[in-house]
């Protein structure tokens, strides 16, 4: 019942309420900058963790992208068996276990057929043959193991790019007496571009090439790359291949298309996920990892919002009082606490955005000191700028904040005008 | 509206029937309340309190210290629940109504003023005297404005308007209470020893002041006071003495000096 008419709203919604909670907060002083500063520190930390954690998991990605086939499709290879399993093998003196007899040639001859079929499997961007084998490099006396790759350069180019990290000569336009080697390689036999190299197959086929391109990833060792004629002839596969590699669109789609593959072609695909299970480990648990970090900062100061609220609902007891005296009811009350937290919340959480932000994009600019001439400096904190985090951010440190508003502002509701005013 | 004495002398029994024969309505009327503070130990404090107070009366209430009239005047002012009993405020049982339905009857039908100002230190003295309007409407009408800052110059705030609680003196302060005690314009006002802090002059005015809103305005006011002076110019005085309330005939029972105080 409303005594003499019903509640009529003069001045915009909870004008009452906006005006106490924003006196409050004017008049409460340090101790308003308190709870925006906790806020703001929670949300500085999530921004900072998710900015550096996905910063971490694009950088990665984008190496997956960039570098690696995100799937390989190889002839199977030949397990050992245990002896008992293998049929027609009565117990043998002298091994409990016998390699089953590996086909001559582990090649992929019906490459083109097994191309159409691969490209056909959706999500695939494109698919490369390629030869790609254990080699002996040298230049003199001693040879140093690498990988040799042939294959059409513009595919090429596709699954991992070379000549965007070039650091001298070229690839494009490559020979079949020319190579391309890693930095790292070059450094060990001491080559230039225009030195001539050595590879030797370890069916004992060798040739000597020209080193017209010197290239650096940044990462390790790389591969040496031929045209896929003069891998075929070194390694005497002649119009075989003996890999396709596969990129595709989405490198999280990786497993399925390997499935798919399998299911259609007599040989082993496998996906970068499979093939390297710890790399994709470590982007669940550092994403975990982020999640982990922003809740407990989330939580820790939405502890510290809604403990300082308390105390605030104690120093406005007396005030709560003579407002319910003077007919506020219950509702407002609690509006009045609410809005203070969102009011907290709010210049917390922009703070803390504005703050976070300004932190993450100072570390991008950080970069590693270069170490090769010519080598394109990198991010030393590979961190990530992320609009959608930060949004989020900022909405889960209000839900936060409104949640830990919430139990002081019904007990400030509650309070009984006569236990106040004393 | 008749002040001193001219009333006839009539005998006290405090019944609805009875109060309402004079022509006004009743403001507030109690049957048998009671009220007893369950604790460890229980405090009884009021044991069947039976009064009526009409329209526009101003009405002081006396007793010992202890003897219960904040406990009484908490009730009537939808504060506090008794523990038996009727409250009727304007003909309504506050036992019927919802909490929602109590502020809107603390909002709406009384105002109170109480020993302590109670101003809010984060609002003016023009916001602290709308305050009531506020919590009831949001924001308030011209007229409601012009209407309370017509009332803080009346009572000598005029050129206080927009200075804080901690600027103004203590009478200062008090006279802004007064004024938001009416500010919804409420047919009662419950008045908790408004001049208990003050010093005699001070106190003096405030209640010149709150006597003169009553013959202006027509409310009824309910004052509890320790001072003798003050209650012998209200037009009733009411003595709680052993949880019972009781009519004080000035002419014939001066209330003894240990009842105030
Ligand atoms: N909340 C309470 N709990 C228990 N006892 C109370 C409470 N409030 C008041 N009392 C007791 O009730 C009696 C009346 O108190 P009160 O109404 O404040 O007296 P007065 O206003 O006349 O001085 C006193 O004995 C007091 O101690
Ligand atoms: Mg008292």
């Amino acid at each position: 019942m409303a005594p003499r008419g019903g509640r009529r709203r003069r001045g915009g919604p909870w004008r009452f309420e906006r005006q106490v909670a924003v006196r409050h907060l004017v008049a409460g002083g340090g101790q308003t900058w308190l709870t925006v500063s906790a806020v703001a520190a929670g949300v500085i930390i999530v921004i900072f963790i998710t900015g550096l954690i996905f910063g971490l998991r694009q950088d990665m990605a984008r190496l997956l992208t960039e570098s690696i086939a995100h799937v390989t499709i190889e002839v199977a290879e030949v397990k050992p068996v245990p002896l008992e399993r293998v049929p027609g093998a009565g117990p043998g003196p002298s091994s409990s276990r016998l390699e089953q007899q590996a086909p001559q040639e582990k090649a992929i001859d019906d490459w083109p057929r097994v191309l159409d079929i691969v490209r056909a499997v959706p999500g695939v961007r494109l698919a490369a043959p390629v030869v790609r084998r254990q080699a002996f490099a040298s230049r003199g006396a001693n040879p140093i193991g690498t990988t040799v790759v042939g294959a059409e350069p513009a595919l090429q180019e596709e699954v991992a790019p070379v000549t965007e990290n070039l650091i001298a000569g070229r690839y494009q336009g490559l020979t079949s007496e020319e190579v391309v080697i890693d930095a790292e390689l070059a450094e060990d036999l001491s080559v230039a571009t225009g030195d001539r190299i050595r590879l030797s197959s370890n069916t004992g086929a060798s040739d000597s090439f020209t080193v017209v391109g010197i290239y650096s990833r940044g990462r390790g060792r790389g591969e040496a790359y031929v045209t896929l004629r003069t891998a075929q002839s070194l390694f005497g596969l002649g119009t075989s291949v003996n890999a396709v590699l596969v990129k595709m669109v989405d490198i999280y789609a990786a497993d399925q298309a390997a499935d798919r593959i399998m299911a259609l072609v007599p040989y082993e695909a496998k996906s970068w996920s499979r093939e390297f299970p710890r790399f994709l480990d470590a982007l669940k648990v550092q994403s975990a990892a982020a999640y982990l970090t922003s809740a407990f900062s989330l939580i820790a100061s939405s502890f510290a919002i809604a403990s300082i609220l308390i105390v605030s609902v104690l120093q406005k007891a007396e005030q709560i009082g003579i407002l319910k005296a003077m007919g506020a009811r219950r509702r407002q009350i609690q509006t009045i606490f609410i809005l203070e937290g969102l009011g907290v919340a709010l210049l917390g959480s922009l703070a803390g955005a504005a703050g976070g932000t300004a932190i993450v994009y100072a570390l991008s600019l950080v970069e590693q000191p270069v170490r090769r001439v010519g080598q394109t400096p990198e991010q030393l904190f590979p961190v990530a700028i992320l609009p959608v985090y930060i949004a989020l951010a900022v909405a889960a440190a209000i839900a936060a904040t409104v949640v830990a508003a919430y139990l002081p502002a019904r007990r400030a509701a509650a309070l009984n005008p006569v236990d106040v005013m004393r | 509206m008749s002040r001193w004495a001219p009333e006839p002398p009539r005998p006290f029994w405090p019944n609805g029937h009875e109060a309402a024969r004079d022509g006004r309505p009743i403001a507030i009327e109690t049957r048998g309340l009671r009220k007893t503070y369950l604790g460890k130990v229980p405090v009884p404090v009021l044991h069947g309190v039976d009064l009526a107070v009409r329209a526009g009366e101003f009405v002081a209430l006396i007793g010992q210290s202890g003897s219960g009239k904040s406990t009484l005047l908490n009730i009537l002012g939808a504060l506090d629940v008794p523990t038996g009993g009727t409250v009727l405020i304007n003909g309504q049982d506050l036992g019927r109504l919802d909490d929602d339905a109590l502020a809107d009857l603390r909002s709406q039908e009384i105002g109170f003023i109480f020993q302590e100002h109670y101003l809010l230190d984060e609002f003016t003295c023009l916001e602290n005297a709308l305050m009531p309007v506020t919590i009831h409407e949001g924001d308030a009408s011209d007229a409601q404005r012009q209407r309370v800052v017509g009332l803080l110059q009346r009572v000598g705030l005029g050129d206080q308007l927009h200075k804080h609680p901690d600027e103004m003196s203590g009478g200062q302060n008090q006279r802004c209470a007064i004024v938001r005690a009416l500010a919804n314009a409420p047919r009662i006002v419950l008045a908790d020893e408004p001049t208990g802090n003050l010093d005699s002059t001070t106190g003096a005015e405030v209640f010149a002041l709150m006597r003169q809103m009553n013959r202006e305005s027509g409310v009824a006011f309910m004052m509890i006071t320790h001072d003798d002076r003050l209650a012998r110019a209200a037009d009733r005085v009411l003595l709680i003495e052993d949880g019972l309330v009781h009519e004080v005939d000035e002419t014939l029972h001066r209330p003894g000096p240990g009842a105030a105080r």
